[in-house]
Formats: structure tokens, sequence, C-alpha cells
């Protein structure tokens, strides 16, 4: 006739160790399960907050429209793990020149080591033509969209200068670099807003991997001028803006006229370029005011005396011969 | 009664270290989430290990190309004009030209002697180049303001890359004659855009091979119609009646013929459209044209064209006096 007593004794002996072993078990097996799960995806896609308990691990992402980085190195120089990543953010839509213009760019970036080229499409959906051209080109890519609204989008040809093109596909980018990358990892990064038609010299490349906050250099082609470029002291700092037009805005400098390190703009996640009521040519300004101030930047190319990077603009094509039905075989890909 | 002391303090000692245990293996919980740790070094893994396989990828690529010159050499040639865009037209194209194994580029500038800017730029290229000079005479060269079609343009410039390389090729022995007679003549302009495999294609050109050229004619693209394997006839938009109506773009030439064919030159008195023709009837009949391209159905270069930039607010400065440096190179 066991006692209440003894009972109650048995109970206390027991319950702690139950509790323990059962909380060890937990503990042991819930590793080995993250690791299964990782197997089986290779390219990890975000579909919204992971499903499993463990919420310590999951990442509450929920941009469905991204897609991994796909690490393709075939033509490209190898891999450095010495040298910081570039990350070429590229926004692009759909015209008769657009394969063109990305084909010649991406024959520039392919002597580029360690370059990461981020291509946002202003578009619905991710396009079969530059998803093809993408991976066809071997460079190490992360291909994003997002449509500008109709009544941001340019109207035809005029080149409206209130309605700044690109910056929602630039804003996408610099989220996705956000979400991607921690603030506190050590990966090193730069990142540069390059435009699809605009042309790249290697060298400029290089000098840009040195960057500590935001580096500039002159641009060709830009504000009427045979280029533009910052003013710098004798002590090597900028002090100014050689431009004619408008030269007292914070920044006036051309979108590929500057490079910002990617733990600047990890480290200022509120930083983005301003969509609306951004007047002509302030852009630049809107984004790199939150970042960093004129004594901080560092001029580059031989202290902003050489033209490394040209605004160039291609030409729109007369297709004047292919009528209102269209002469030639649409299925055929320019 | 000593007995039930004694039992009552293990008991409770017991409870407190069972109890502690417990705590103990809670706080391990909390931080049992370096399962991510496992994620993270598994990526490492994965991505040391990609690019270990990329090394030796581009180590094989490498010596694979260092063997490479046994292919057909392809001679392109570019005649090129000093204006604004022409040092960024030619730093682009040659990014491009890099890519392409065994290539021989020809620049021919329409000056009076070779210029500084594209001496030093072809020297910094890092390509295979001979630097030519051919000027226009100033009846055949448009004039400030005439539309890009009036006069056929880089005639001469062709004509004299042409000729070096009848030169070369008459003085050519041994290893060297043999490279040239399989070797392909190209004529590239600075401003077209073109993909890398199109070199591939016009590789091996026994006479004269042609493919699409996009955004030239007024149309998305102009090609050579091919049915069982021969160019039947042209599709384009403008003049189709032309011997051949191509772009300069849209065909190569293998240098054998070149240079078995001295009279095939470029007219520089052409009708417009015609200036392609009047190289080409020299050389073949529409029958004897190779089609490239996955029978021509496939665009591999486009004939892009770069806008004049806006020099309004530099010329006003000019005037004053205030131009930019002269000295930097743009």
């Amino acid at each position: 006739m066991p006692k209440r007593r003894d009972i109650l004794a048995i109970v206390l002996i027991v319950l702690p160790w139950t509790l323990l072993i059962t909380v060890w078990h937990q503990s042991a097996i819930a590793p080995l399960l993250a690791i299964r799960k990782d197997d089986g995806t290779e390219t990890r896609h975000e579909t919204g907050p992971a499903t499993d308990s463990k919420e310590y691990c999951s990442q509450d992402k929920d941009i469905v429209e991204v897609v991994r980085t796909e690490y393709v190195y075939t033509r490209p120089p190898p891999w450095s793990d010495v040298l910081p990543t570039i990350h070429v953010i590229t926004p692009t839509y759909s015209r008769p020149v657009q394969k063109a213009e990305l084909t010649r760019l991406a024959n520039t970036f392919l002597h580029v080591p360690n370059l990461h080229w981020i291509l946002v499409e202003d578009s619905q959906r991710r396009t079969p033509l530059v998803t093809r051209l993408l991976r066809e080109t071997g460079l190490n890519y992360t291909h994003l969209n997002v449509e500008t609204p109709r009544n941001y989008k340019l109207r035809g040809d005029t080149r409206d200068p209130r309605i700044p093109r690109g910056t929602m596909q630039r804003n996408l980018a610099l989220r996705w670099l956000r979400e991607t990358f921690n603030s506190n990892s050590s990966q090193t990064g730069i990142v540069y807003f390059a435009d699809d038609d605009n042309t790249y010299s290697l060298e400029l490349f290089e000098e840009m991997r040195s960057t500590r906050k935001v580096s500039v250099w002159p641009v060709a082609f830009v504000g009427g001028l045979r280029y533009e470029s910052p003013k710098v002291n004798a002590a090597g700092k900028v002090y100014g803006w050689k431009t004619v037009f408008d030269p007292h805005r914070p920044f006036a400098i051309d979108m590929a006229g500057f490079a910002i390190n990617l733990r600047l703009i990890l480290f200022k996640p509120q930083a983005y370029f301003k969509l609306r009521g951004v007047k002509g040519g302030y852009q630049e300004s809107s984004l790199l005011r939150e970042l960093v101030t004129l004594s901080d930047l560092e001029p580059k190319a031989a202290n902003c005396t050489k033209i490394l990077v040209w605004h160039t603009r291609t030409e729109k094509p007369v297709l004047v011969n292919e009528g209102k039905k269209g002469f030639t075989d649409p299925n055929v890909e320019i | 009664m000593r007995m039930r002391l004694k039992l009552k303090t293990v008991f409770v000692l017991y409870f407190t270290v069972s109890l502690l245990g417990l705590i103990y293996a809670l706080m391990q919980l909390g931080q049992r989430c370096d399962c991510r740790g496992h994620d993270m070094s598994k990526d490492q893994q994965i991505s040391q290990l990609r690019g270990e396989l990329q090394k030796l990828q581009e180590h094989i690529k490498t010596s694979e190309l260092a063997k490479k010159t046994d292919v057909p050499r392809i001679y392109v040639i570019t005649p090129t004009y000093a204006r604004l865009v022409q040092k960024a037209e030619l730093t682009r194209l040659s990014h491009t030209f890099l890519h392409v194994p065994h290539l021989h580029w020809i620049m021919v500038e329409d000056a009076p002697q070779p210029t500084l800017l594209v001496t030093d730029f072809l020297a910094a290229s890092g390509l295979t180049y001979t630097h030519l000079h051919q000027l226009t005479p100033k009846d055949r060269k448009l004039q400030e303001g005439d539309p890009s079609w009036l006069k056929p343009r880089g005639a001469e410039q062709r004509n004299e890359g042409l000729r070096w390389l009848r030169e070369m090729g008459a003085a050519a022995e041994g290893k060297e004659a043999a490279a040239l007679e399989e070797a392909v003549v190209y004529f590239a302009d600075d401003d077209n855009t073109y993909s890398l495999q199109l070199f591939e294609e016009m590789r091996y050109t026994y006479r004269v091979s042609v493919w699409p050229v996009g955004l030239v004619g007024g149309m998305k693209f102009e090609r050579p119609v091919v049915e069982d394997g021969k160019v039947v006839r042209f599709h384009t938009g403008w003049r189709p009646n032309r011997p051949f109506p191509m772009d300069m773009a849209g065909f190569a030439v293998s240098l054998r013929f070149i240079l078995t064919t001295p009279q095939a030159r470029f007219d520089g008195d052409a009708q417009m459209g015609f200036l392609e023709s009047s190289f080409l009837q020299h050389l073949v009949t529409m029958d004897d044209l190779e089609p490239k391209a996955d029978l021509c159905t496939k665009v591999l270069v486009w004939h892009t064209r770069t806008e004049k930039p806006k020099m309004k607010r530099e010329d006003a400065l000019q005037k004053q006096g205030l131009g930019s440096d002269p000295d930097v190179e743009v």
C-alpha cells in the first residue's frame, strides 16, 4: 500500500529527469533537421516566413520576386578571396536595343574579377530574353524585377527630368543587398550604379575597389559638357563640383560617377533614392546626402583628372519599315 | 528521526540540483541556433569548392586558349574617325574583342596621320593590332549637318585595310602564309554591337559567309533568306533589288579569296546603300553565300548608333574661354 507521500516523492524525483531528457532529446534532433532542409534547397527561394517552429533560425523575408544569386563561374576571371566584390546595379527595360546594350555591357563585365551583376528589370515579370542572356554570359548575377507604376513611367521618348527613371529598380537592389548581407559580416563589397547604355573602362572598376565610404570621379558627356568632375583641392579633398548645371546641388554628380562601400549601405538601412518630389539632377543627392558629407568623399581617377566612364546614349533605332503590322518575324529575338 | 532528517536534506539537495540542471538545459536551448552556423559553414564550403572548381576550369581554359592559335585568324577592319564618343566606342569594342581568340584588329583612321588618342589606346588595349590611316578626300566627306546616309562612309579606310592585307599576304611565307590561307576578314564599324558567338560563326568561311543584322534598314533585323541551305533572297525593307542588300556587319570574307581577287574593293562613289554590293559583286554570287547563325535565323550583331552628346553648355563656356580642360582626354 504505497503511501501518498511516497508517491509524491517518486514523482518529484522522476519529473525533473524526464523533463531534462526530453529537452536534450529535442535539442539534439533539431540541428539535424535543419541540415537536411538545407540539402533539399540548392538555390534558396524566399517564400515567406519559415513554417517550422524553430523561429530563431527562420528568415522572415517576404519578397516573392527575388531569386537567389546563382554563382556561375565559367568565363569571368577566377573569383578571388581577397578582392572586394563589386556589386553592379543596373536597371533595364525592354526596348529594341536592350539585348545589344546588355550584350556589350556583359562583354565588359566579363573582364572584371569579383563582379556581381544585379540586373533589375522594369517589368511585371522577369523576361525570358534577359533570363537567357544572363545565364549565357557566365557572369555572377542576381536577376530582379519591379515594375514602375504607370504614372511614374516616362511617356514615349521625352526625357522628363522630374520623373527619375530606374529609381524603383535601384532601390529594390539596395533592399536586396540589405536583406542578403548581414551588417556584422566581414564581407567586403562596393556598390556601383551602372546604367545599361553607358561605357565603362576596366580601370574604373579597379579604382572603385578601394572605396572606404564613397568615392567619386569625373564622368564624360553629362551636364552638356565634355565631362563633369568633382573639384579636388591640393589636400586631395573634394570641395565642390565642376559643373554648369546647378553646381550647388549637395552632390552635383551623375549616377555613374560614384561608388559606395557596401558596409555604409548596410549601416544606414534607411538610405534610398527618393522617388517623389525630386528635382531634375537631384536624384543622386537624395541618396548620397543620407550616407556621407562632402569631406568624406574619396576622389579617384588620379584626383579626378582622368575620364574612365562615358555617359554614352544609344540612338533609338528607326523602325519605319516594320510598318503597322510588323514586317519581320516576331519570333526572332533581337 | 535522524534518518528522516537526512533523507529530507538529501531530497532537497537532489531537487535543487535537478532544477538547476533543468534551467541550464533551457539556457542551452536558447542558444541552440548555431544550426545557422551549420548552414553558413556548408554554404561557405560549397562556395569555396565552386571557387576552386572555377579556378581549375579557368586554368584548363587558358592552357587551351594558348593552344588555340591553330584556329583561323579573324582580321577585323574598323574605320574610325575623331569625334567626342570615339574613345568610348573603341573602349567598349575592345572589351568585346579581347574575348575572341586569335583576332587581329586593323584600325584605319580617317585622318592625315595617326592620332595620339588612337595610338595610345591601341597600345594599352592588350589586343593584336595594326594601326593605319587614310584620309577621305574632301568631296567625299560628309559635311556638318549632312544626314549620315548622304555619302558612303569608310570606303577609303576599308580599302586601305584591304591594301595592307594584300601587301602582307604577298610577303608572307611558310607557316604564316599557311595561316593566312584560312583567315577571315570582317568589317566592323566602331559603333555596332557584336556578340561573342558571331566571331565563332564567321571563323570558318570558305568564300563569303552571311547572317542577319539587327536594327538596320528601318527594321528590327535584316537577313538573308535560306532554303535548303542556300541563300535564295534577302529579307529587307529597303531596296531589296540591290545585288547584295546587306549591311557591312552582315558578312565576312575569307582572306584567301581577297588575296586572289585583287580587284575587289569598295567603290567610294557608289550610290547610297550600294557600298556593300560594290565590294561583294566582285567576289560572289548569291548562290555561293554561306549562311551562318543557324541558317540566318539568329541575330548576333546589332547596328547600334550612338547619340551625339549635347555640348550646349560646353560650347557656351568655350565662347567665354572657360571650356573644360582640353588636356583631359575624353
